[in-house]
């Protein structure tokens, strides 16, 4: 029996520090945050006002068969990021059955349900405009994909909250290892929204300018949005057709603490570091690199830590967070973690935690990368976690 | 083949908890009568508390949605008769439908932020019901499952993609039990999303839970299996999303479940849909003149739930489907979702 191996051909980033994957390789190398005051709703009596937007956001100018006009946000990051990644591939058709979409998300299409919730305040469910109930389900998500790429495979939306994008690339390993599609497009999705960022406040993970991981005087996340997309083929197939691949997904871990909602937990976390490293085959020590789930905030930081040294002790491989970057785009996040670990590999060199300057003494054991450097990357581990425990880790190795 | 069976199973809906409150449903042909809610005519679980149900340990912020999830996942799990030790919870998990989680959560708490003294004074415990996984992690941990854990946002479609990625899981031996199942809630919020998305149809609301584990296991332990799922098939229709259209996708969907399944059309002998339309008229042209249970008709339009009420109201039908027998269940989106999936029912006697 063969055992089928999975490449990554394509890449496709809608982010706030820049769309595709030139403009974004460029400003992750550089540390370049996307921060700068929120526009997306009226932030008028928020004592933190930044997050990292998608500055002039034009699905038109990407898109080339899905009509923006009756879709969310959120489906046009994720269709305009799956455009972006096909484009990338040079797959000139996607068209039939052999194509499969998944996508992660948080909060779907929050900017939708809050224009139904501003509508019932203001005048009751009459008063909600036409067209916002066809439009807020989050599986339309994937549905927009789909519909861009004229792709009849699976259509899926997995909506496991912050480590959903890293779902969505563990369930596109398992269509190309099963047969059961030729091409996957996996990633995420997720828009700035008022609700989350005052969740995110009253729990005192607000940042006030700038996210930095794993710093001593972190102060919490910036929100963020975007879309995130990879293209997953047979290895052998890429390589028949010529393809560039960029790195092959070695495999994927996934569990939950079922302990707490919101608090995350170091054990747990270890163990699916072991689940992820297992189904990949390999063990700590051929870790180059870890791309940190690295939210900024006190209690996520020092947890993952904790699981870190768990599992590599007390010389664990280099880390940083692109969250230090991008924000926490929440429901895409582990997707751009994704195509930060792919560059790494594929350009050679660790992405920076950027703004981080004063080590913190209780996080001794971690290597945090403050500055983007060249840097062999053989092997690349992605963390997710979420709220509901569910937490998800890819691995990402060059092409031997 | 999946090689996937069902060990046991629950349903919560306007007929109520449990197998009997369903079966009856199915034997007479009768729904339970809609009645006048706050939000309109709706089938509603009339019945549901959620604290006799779960207690008042752990459960104070839960909605109904995951008050639903909680309480089907731990009636599937007793219906099993599942008792796990902590080398097995480690390797069980929980994999839900849903539409966009609770509406009505996200929306009351998007609510207060406009409507608060001060934007940011949002009841800090009630955040993670905004999340849709908020079901399925709750559910973990009264259950103390720590295995695979997923959310699938699929609405009409979520259901059957949960059963595909639950059966891929089991097949690939990251998990050995999967809580499978779809939940929705009737609120003013699912309302108008029902109504939005299907103008006739009666609101409804329920969940239905599936426990899901590999066909040669459950054998292999001599434990009885209840139904096998033979094949589950999903797909997108693009572009041309008109009522024909949809369902010759679904027609084409259904037959590719059979062929995977390994069953002839004419072996089929019970189907269960949601209502008329593209999927009675798929199953008409693939399978012909078998029974079809059109589950909304009975239980309302139950959104995400619906295809897993379908599929528990096949259980429930023991006589149709024992011995062997196979049934096919349908679900499509009005946004060119389409599945099928195929079931051989063995009445748990096997």
């Amino acid at each position: 029996m063969s055992v089928v191996r999975v490449a990554v051909t394509g890449l496709g980033p809608v982010s706030s520090v820049g769309t595709g994957r030139a403009a974004f390789s460029a400003a992750l190398r550089a540390g370049r945050t996307g921060a700068a005051p929120i526009t997306s709703f009226d932030t008028t009596g928020f004592p933190r006002v930044h997050g990292c937007e998608v500055p002039d956001f034009a699905p038109e100018r990407l898109l080339r068969r899905l009509d923006p006009r009756g879709w969310g946000r959120t489906s046009l990051f994720a269709a305009c990021a799956a455009r972006l990644a096909v484009d990338d591939a040079g797959l000139a058709d996607t068209a039939g059955g052999g194509t499969a979409v998944v996508m992660g998300t948080t909060s779907g299409e929050s900017q939708e349900l809050e224009a139904m919730t501003a509508a019932v305040l203001a005048g009751g469910f009459p008063a909600v405009p036409a067209g916002v109930a066809t439009a807020l389900p989050a599986g339309r998500i994937s549905r927009a994909v789909s519909e861009e790429l004229a792709a009849e495979g699976e259509s899926l939306t997995l909506a496991t909250a912050c480590s959903a994008s890293n779902y969505a690339i563990g369930r596109g390993y398992d269509l190309i290892v099963d047969g059961d599609a030729e091409v996957v497009v996996a990633g995420g999705a997720d828009s700035v929204c008022r609700w989350a960022h005052a969740g995110f406040h009253r729990l005192g993970a607000l940042a006030e300018h700038a996210c930095t991981p794993f710093d001593a005087d972190r102060e919490g996340i910036l929100t963020g949005e975007g879309g995130s997309a990879l293209v997953l083929e047979p290895l052998d197939r890429a390589l028949a057709r010529g393809a560039r691949v960029y790195a092959e997904l070695l495999g994927y871990g996934l569990n939950c603490d079922a302990r707490h909602i919101m608090a995350p937990d170091p054990d747990s976390i270890a163990e699916c570091v072991r689940l992820a490293h297992a189904h990949a085959g390999i063990g700590p020590s051929e870790v180059d690199y870890i791309c940190a789930h690295g939210t900024g905030t006190r209690a996520n930081d020092a947890v993952e830590a904790a699981a870190i040294t768990k599992v590599f002790g007390d010389v664990p491989p280099p880390v940083s967070s692109v969250k230090s970057v991008l924000g926490h785009t929440m429901g895409a996040a582990s997707g751009f973690g994704a195509i930060a670990s792919v560059l790494a590999i594929a350009e050679g060199f660790l992405p920076p935690t950027a703004g981080w300057r004063t080590p913190d003494r209780e996080l001794a054991a971690l290597d945090v990368v403050p500055v983007s450097r060249p840097a062999r990357v053989r092997v690349a581990q992605n963390n997710g976690f979420a709220f509901g425990g569910n937490n998800a880790i890819t691995v990402f190795g060059e092409v031997a | 083949m999946t090689g996937v069976a069902v060990t046991g199973w629950s349903a919560l809906s306007g007929a109520g908890e449990g197998r009997v409150a369903l079966a009856e449903v199915v034997r007479t042909g009768r729904g339970p009568e809609p009645v006048d809610s706050a939000a309109g005519r709706a089938v509603v679980h009339r019945g549901f508390d959620l604290r006799a149900s779960l207690g008042r340990k752990g459960t104070s912020t839960f909605d109904r949605w995951t008050g639903f999830a909680v309480t089907a996942c731990g009636l599937a799990l007793r219906d099993a008769a599942a008792d796990l030790d902590g080398e097995q919870r480690a390797r069980a998990g929980v994999v839900l439908g849903t539409t966009a989680g609770s509406e009505r959560s996200t929306s009351e708490f998007s609510a207060e932020t406009m409507t608060a003294q001060r934007p940011y004074l949002v009841p800090p415990s009630l955040f993670p019901n905004t999340i849709m996984n908020c079901a399925a992690g709750q559910a973990a941990i009264r259950y103390g499952l720590a295995g695979i854990n997923a959310t699938v946002a699929g609405g009409d479609l979520a259901f059957p993609q949960a059963v595909r990625y639950a059966a891929t899981a089991l097949r690939h031996r990251r998990a050995d039990l999967l809580l499978t199942g779809a939940v929705a809630e009737h609120t003013p919020h699912s309302a108008w999303l029902a109504r939005a998305g299907r103008p006739d149809a009666v609101p409804g609301e329920g969940a239905a839970v599936f426990v899901l584990e590999r066909t040669a296991d459950v054998l292999a332990a001599g434990r009885a299996v209840e139904a096998e799922v033979l094949a589950v098939v999903t797909g997108h229709r693009p572009g041309d999303q008109s009522p024909a259209a949809m369902t010759e996708a679904l027609a084409s969907c259904l037959r590719r479940a059979l062929e995977a399944a390994g069953v002839r059309a004419a072996e089929v002998a019970l189907a269960a849909v949601g209502g008329a339309g593209p999927e009675t008229d798929a199953v008409i042209a693939v399978v012909g003149g078998v029974p079809v249970l059109a589950v909304d008709d009975w239980l309302g339009y139950c959104q995400a739930a619906g295809p897993a009420l379908r599929t528990a109201a096949v259980l429930a039908a023991r006589d149709e489907v024992a011995d062997g027998r196979v049934a096919v269940c349908t679900a499509w989106s009005a946004d060119g979702g389409v599945a099928a999936w195929v079931l051989r029912g063995w009445g748990g006697a096997r």
